[in-house]
């Protein structure tokens, strides 16, 4: 038996461990089994459903979260939560709908989409890192904030007709792939590279694991934290700029619920909410699963109801699952169990 | 030993679960009038009544045709993002028709494009968006027909033909487009009824507690007030409530365009004589008609003519296909309407 996982499952090999070897109880193994049993049945129940064509139809509406996700699981495994991402995304909208319409060039107005969403996520890390007030309380305080401006300052109404320049971001494609694919793809492997084989990324497993020993043991916890929450914003304005430029619309209703989906994501693809454990390839899975899921649900039952469930569903499933292959608490000397 | 194998089993059966119980959607097939054809009708909004009562005109046409396999989809929540998310799933099941009533023409015309440029027909029904988006609307009635029919329904209220009073209209802003067209009708029908005359017109804003206060401001102005048009769906229950609390039911009456539901207890108080609309069940069942006619050729630009079951033919005017006709509901009737 050669499952599709085994691949991508950590790649630490012990001659010795008994079978079945740990990387076959990984959180991501169990991700990959499960979206490998969606993709069979969905092909055989729907062979249209996975023609490559409409796989790359339907990724256009999962990218702006991936891409909020990936700073959303770095937060995380410090110990920390961004609730404010959805509504950083509608304000970073809104100004770039605000500059367009009086005149910016589509490169500066989305800089400055970028600029804001990047000035929000300091705001944010400044409560959390200088302040000490938990994220959860600051966030769920901006959450509000934020939209509450974006809705004031856009008036809440719509913001729509961009040049093709800035649409490009959003429908364009390099050599057939489209270009919020590559941007994904360009910040998941940056944030890997990060978390694996960087000192900041011990620095931020060390913070979620013991706040206090990082601080002791020389790690600039507070400059971590600020910046973190600070790119973590800049994520969620270029977000937007992808978001607007698909929908041609600006409008400060905009990911709303976003945060959830986020921490759903992150959590599903294997990180501890309470910080020091979490991967880039698990948290991958886990969107492409949550998005195959909805995707072929709603195809499928052709009742967009049905979707509300799917993620509650997917999470208590993949836990049962993972309890199923006897998933014993393995001993963690290094937090970490990235790959790729 | 075993465990793997056996987690692979439950991971399946899960997903086969999760997986089967409906049969899969034939992919409609292309041209040929026998053929089954796959339309996706799709509201600004699921599971409000006026667009549940539009669906079940659509299910009663595709029925009659045979066929005809009908998708009623809709954002819940009324989301615009989420209605282009079902655009393009549908795009990408390569149905053969989309019907769009846009809650959000900009928002959704990029998916409307793509759904074109995959080779599916999208029209747009209820409510229109750019013409680049679409092939046709069906058009549930001509600015015309609503004037006309507001006026005859009010000089109707006041004694017919022979009707006597001042009227008035509270319309929504002064720069609405939809409303400014009405206006221009309704004045060009007056005339029809000399008794009638057309005193003041006052914009309410979108806003029911300003209606409100314009309408008991227009029964002082004008004693000899008769009626009031109320031409926004705000301004209407707002102008009843004046009427009902200054205790002139009966004596001052109003109309304007509503929902049977909206504007039921003020009909059965007697505040309201008759609430006008186009007939939604029609809408629905012109709309997959005009859907069927497009895939078979029948409907195509230069077409004048629409043949719609128990509708009859139906006019084509330019590209937009013309349901016509708008009901009364009046205390005799409204019984008979739930939504």
């Amino acid at each position: 038996m050669a499952p599709d996982g085994l691949k991508v499952a950590p790649t630490d090999r012990r001659s010795s461990t008994p079978w079945p070897h740990p990387a076959l109880r990984s959180r991501e193994f169990v991700l990959a089994i499960l979206l490998a049993g969606l993709v069979l049945v969905a092909g055989v129940l729907e062979p249209r459903f996975v023609a490559p064509k409409a796989q790359w139809l339907l990724a256009g509406h999962a990218w702006e979260l991936a891409i909020v996700a990936l700073p959303m699981l770095l937060i995380v495994v410090t110990g920390g939560i961004d609730l404010s991402v959805g509504s950083t995304l509608a304000l970073s909208a809104v100004v770039l709908g605000l500059s367009h319409e009086r005149g910016a060039p589509p490169a500066l107005a989305a800089a400055l989409a970028v600029g804001v969403g990047g000035a929000l996520g300091a705001t944010n890390g400044w409560f959390v890192a200088r302040l000490k007030v938990h994220p959860l309380i600051v966030t769920l305080a901006t959450m509000a904030a934020f939209r509450g401006v974006a809705e004031g300052v856009s008036l809440a109404r719509p913001i729509s007709g961009y040049p093709d320049s800035l649409l490009w971001w959003s429908q364009g494609t390099i050599l057939g792939v489209p270009v919020p694919g590559l941007v994904f793809a360009g910040l998941a492997v940056a944030t890997a590279f990060v978390l694996r084989r960087t000192l900041v990324g011990l620095w931020l497993v060390a913070i979620g694991t013991e706040e206090t020993a990082a601080r002791f043991s020389g790690i600039p916890v507070a400059r971590v934290k600020q910046g973190l929450y600070a790119a973590c914003g800049a994520c969620c304005g270029l977000a937007a700029v992808l978001l607007v430029a698909r929908n041609n619309t600006a409008k400060a209703d905009l990911g709303t619920g976003l945060e959830l989906e986020a921490i759903t994501a992150v959590v599903l693809g294997g990180a501890s909410i309470e910080g020091g454990r979490g991967n880039v390839l698990g948290l991958v899975l886990g969107l492409a699963l949550i998005h195959e899921t909805r995707e072929f649900v709603g195809w499928h039952w052709k009742q967009n109801e049905l979707n509300l469930i799917v993620i509650g569903a997917l999470l208590v499933g993949t836990v049962l699952l993972e309890r199923l292959i006897g998933r014993t608490r393995r001993p963690r000397p290094e937090p970490v169990a990235a790959s790729g | 030993m075993k465990t793997a194998p056996f987690a692979l089993a439950v991971g399946l059966a899960v997903l086969s679960l999760v997986g089967c119980g409906e049969k899969a959607a034939a992919p409609g097939a292309k041209e040929g009038a026998a053929k089954k054809i796959v339309v996706c009708l799709l509201p600004k909004k699921k599971g409000v009544p006026y667009f549940t009562s539009c669906s079940e005109g659509a299910m009663e046409a595709a029925k009659e045709l045979g066929n005809v396999e009908l998708i009623y989809d809709g954002p819940t929540s009324g989301d615009a993002a989420d209605a282009v998310k079902l655009i393009d799933q549908w795009t990408a099941q390569g149905v053969d028709v989309i019907a769009v009533s846009p809650n959000d023409p900009d928002v959704l015309a990029p998916a409307m494009k793509r759904a074109r440029e995959a080779g599916i027909k999208v029209i747009t029904w209820d409510a229109d968006a750019a013409p680049d988006t679409r092939e046709f609307l069906v058009n549930q009635a001509t600015p015309e027909e609503i004037g006309n029919s507001l006026v005859d329904a009010m000089a109707k209220d006041l004694g017919g033909d022979a009707a006597k009073g001042e009227v008035a209209i509270v319309t929504a802003s002064l720069t609405a487009a939809n409303q400014n067209e009405w206006i221009k009708f309704m004045k060009a029908r007056l005339p029809k009824y000399p008794g009638l005359n057309l005193v003041a017109t006052k914009p309410s804003n979108e806003d029911q507690k300003l209606a409100f206060s314009v309408t008991q401001d227009l029964m002082k102005a004008y004693p000899g007030l008769k009626g009031v048009f109320a031409i926004s769906s705000v301004a209407f229950p707002g102008a009843a409530e004046a009427i009902k609390q200054a205790g002139k039911t009966g004596e001052v009456v109003v109309t304007g365009l509503s929902t049977p539901n909206d504007m039921r207890s003020y009909v059965e108080q007697g505040v309201v004589k008759s609430v006008i609309l186009w007939n939604t069940k029609d809408l629905g069942y012109l709309t997959v008609f005009a859907a069927r006619a497009l895939v078979d050729g029948d409907l195509k630009a230069g077409a004048t003519t629409l043949m719609a079951g128990r509708l009859g033919e139906k006019a084509v005017v330019g590209d937009n296909v013309m349901l016509g006709g708008t009901i009364a509901f009046t205390k005799e009737n409204i019984g008979q309407y739930d939504f």
